[in-house]
């Protein structure tokens, strides 16, 4: 089975390439407490979101999706819920116990706000939970069980050239193996949106993305703020785009050029296979933690000049196409992809090497920003504090 | 090094992949073209003549309209091609 790799079998036919305890904090208040048990237990990633409290209607609810959709993602092979007040922590945890994995809890309540007993609690808690993962084994699994988000950042000429479509290229291969791929970023839609509607699945997928690229269009301007005026910006003039519809073409190059099953709101998990554009925000951070939450267990992540930011959850594979950057940041790029642009590699030729390597990290080889811990994930909010 | 790249078989523009300048003759997909300007690494020239109005297609797609008749080895950029989709910003 050439398209297969090893993974982790989970409920519900969902694959992890990781297997993870998650030691989730739910609430800043107990954000230090949270990073100490991680700190104190090999075989654990830490999320702990700064927010918790204050939160009301749309903002509280995307702020509960991104934590249970984290939680549930399939390279979450247990889960340590550290939470303040029993009743929210109750809650959340039993939504991400459904994902049919162990789910344990500490909160403050339990040790009458003592961080240091809640520590240790929490310690033993994950500590045993580490083990229990560690007597799972990979198993193979079809390119189908693969759900994929595709990020770019630090984007230079070279991305839109070549590291876009390259990445493109190994979308549409697992969209066509029957996996699912997830584009992000609605701002950079804007200019190319024709092109995505063109190619939506449904009229009113079509209708989803141009109305999701008003909305942000909208919003800098209900600001007063000119987005078009700003956009390509003198930095990328100077570097040859002369048009948003330019810009916006190199960047939607990352998600191939299969039909648009559906658009997703941030965070959202997809029901069905295939492309999806999840209408999210441009800053790589918040949009790679759209991605994880909604169930993608890889993230490719192309850039220009380098940029180390990853998923804490998803391994993150860095991918350059500039001459330099590979060479510079040799601890940085997961793949280089410079060959396309400096010995004139056929593209496809290119995008089979990437698609071996993402198979690859898919079965447990690591990407650098697993290896030197660079990753995080970052909470969208949607309103103020009360 | 090739000199310039064709990101799709149906562009009017390839990009340069060096610092390109005027008189030389690029090789673009067979095509031999001699350039009527410097052309920065990274952006633009025409493959073939533009007409002022027509549309301007990199990645198979048009990335806005020539706004001025453009000759194959022109300098496609900010000067003679504009955004149809941001038409009060420029």
């Amino acid at each position: 089975m050439a398209d297969s790799f090893l993974g982790f079998r989970r409920a519900g036919g969902n694959v992890g390439v990781r297997n993870h305890v998650l030691v989730l904090g739910i609430n800043g208040l107990a954000g230090a407490a949270t990073r100490r048990i991680g700190q104190a237990v090999r075989g654990t990633v830490t999320v702990a979101t700064p927010y918790g409290r204050g939160q009301v209607g749309p903002d509280a609810a995307m702020h509960t999706r991104q934590l249970i959709g984290l939680g549930r993602n399939p390279n979450v092979g247990a889960a340590l819920i550290v939470g303040v007040d029993r009743k929210a922590l109750d809650a959340i945890a039993g939504e991400v116990a459904k994902a049919g994995m162990p789910v344990e809890t500490v909160a403050l309540d339990d040790v009458h706000e003592d961080a240091l007993a809640l520590t240790t609690i929490g310690l033993k808690k994950a500590a045993q939970l580490v083990r229990h993962v560690s007597a799972q084994r990979r198993e193979a699994f079809p390119v189908s069980a693969l759900r994929v988000g595709v990020e770019c950042g630090h984007s230079d000429a070279t991305s839109g050239l070549a590291a876009n479509p390259l990445v493109g290229k190994v979308s549409d291969r697992i969209v066509d193996g029957g996996g699912t791929v997830i584009i992000g970023e609605t701002l950079e839609w804007l200019g190319a949106e024709h092109l995505l509607a063109g190619r939506a699945a449904t009229p009113a997928v079509a209708k989803a993305v141009t109305d999701a690229v008003a909305r942000r269009e909208a919003y800098p301007a209900s600001l007063g703020i000119d987005l078009l005026g700003n956009n390509p910006g003198e930095e990328n003039i100077r570097g040859g785009l002369s048009t948003i519809e330019e810009k916006s073409l190199g960047a939607v190059a990352k998600g191939g050029s299969r039909a648009v099953a559906g658009v997703l709101e941030h965070a959202q998990v997809p029901t069905l296979k295939g492309l999806h554009a999840m209408d999210g925000p441009g800053y790589s951070p918040e949009s790679i933690t759209g991605f994880v939450a909604a169930g993608a267990q890889l993230v490719f992540f192309t850039t220009g000049p380098g940029n180390s930011y990853c998923s804490a959850i998803a391994p993150t594979i860095k991918v350059s196409a500039h001459p330099q950057t590979p060479g510079r940041l040799p601890e940085q790029i997961d793949f280089d992809g410079s060959a396309i642009l400096g010995s004139g590699e056929d593209a496809d030729t290119t995008a089979a090497r990437l698609y071996v390597h993402t198979l690859a990290v898919a079965s447990g080889t690591a990407t650098w920003g697993e290896i030197l811990g660079e990753g995080d994930e970052v909470f969208v909010r949607l309103g103020p504090s009360l | 090094m090739r000199d310039a790249l064709r990101l799709h078989s149906e562009d009017d523009v390839a990009v340069a992949l060096r610092p390109l300048a005027a008189g030389e003759t690029v090789s673009v997909d067979g095509l031999a073209i001699i350039l009527r300007a410097d052309i920065p690494m990274a952006h633009k020239l025409a493959l073939r003549a533009i007409a002022a109005g027509q549309p301007v297609r990199k990645y198979g797609e048009a990335i806005g309209e020539a706004r001025a008749a453009i000759a194959a080895g022109d300098h496609v950029h900010v000067h003679n091609v504009v955004s149809r989709r941001a038409r009060n910003s420029t």
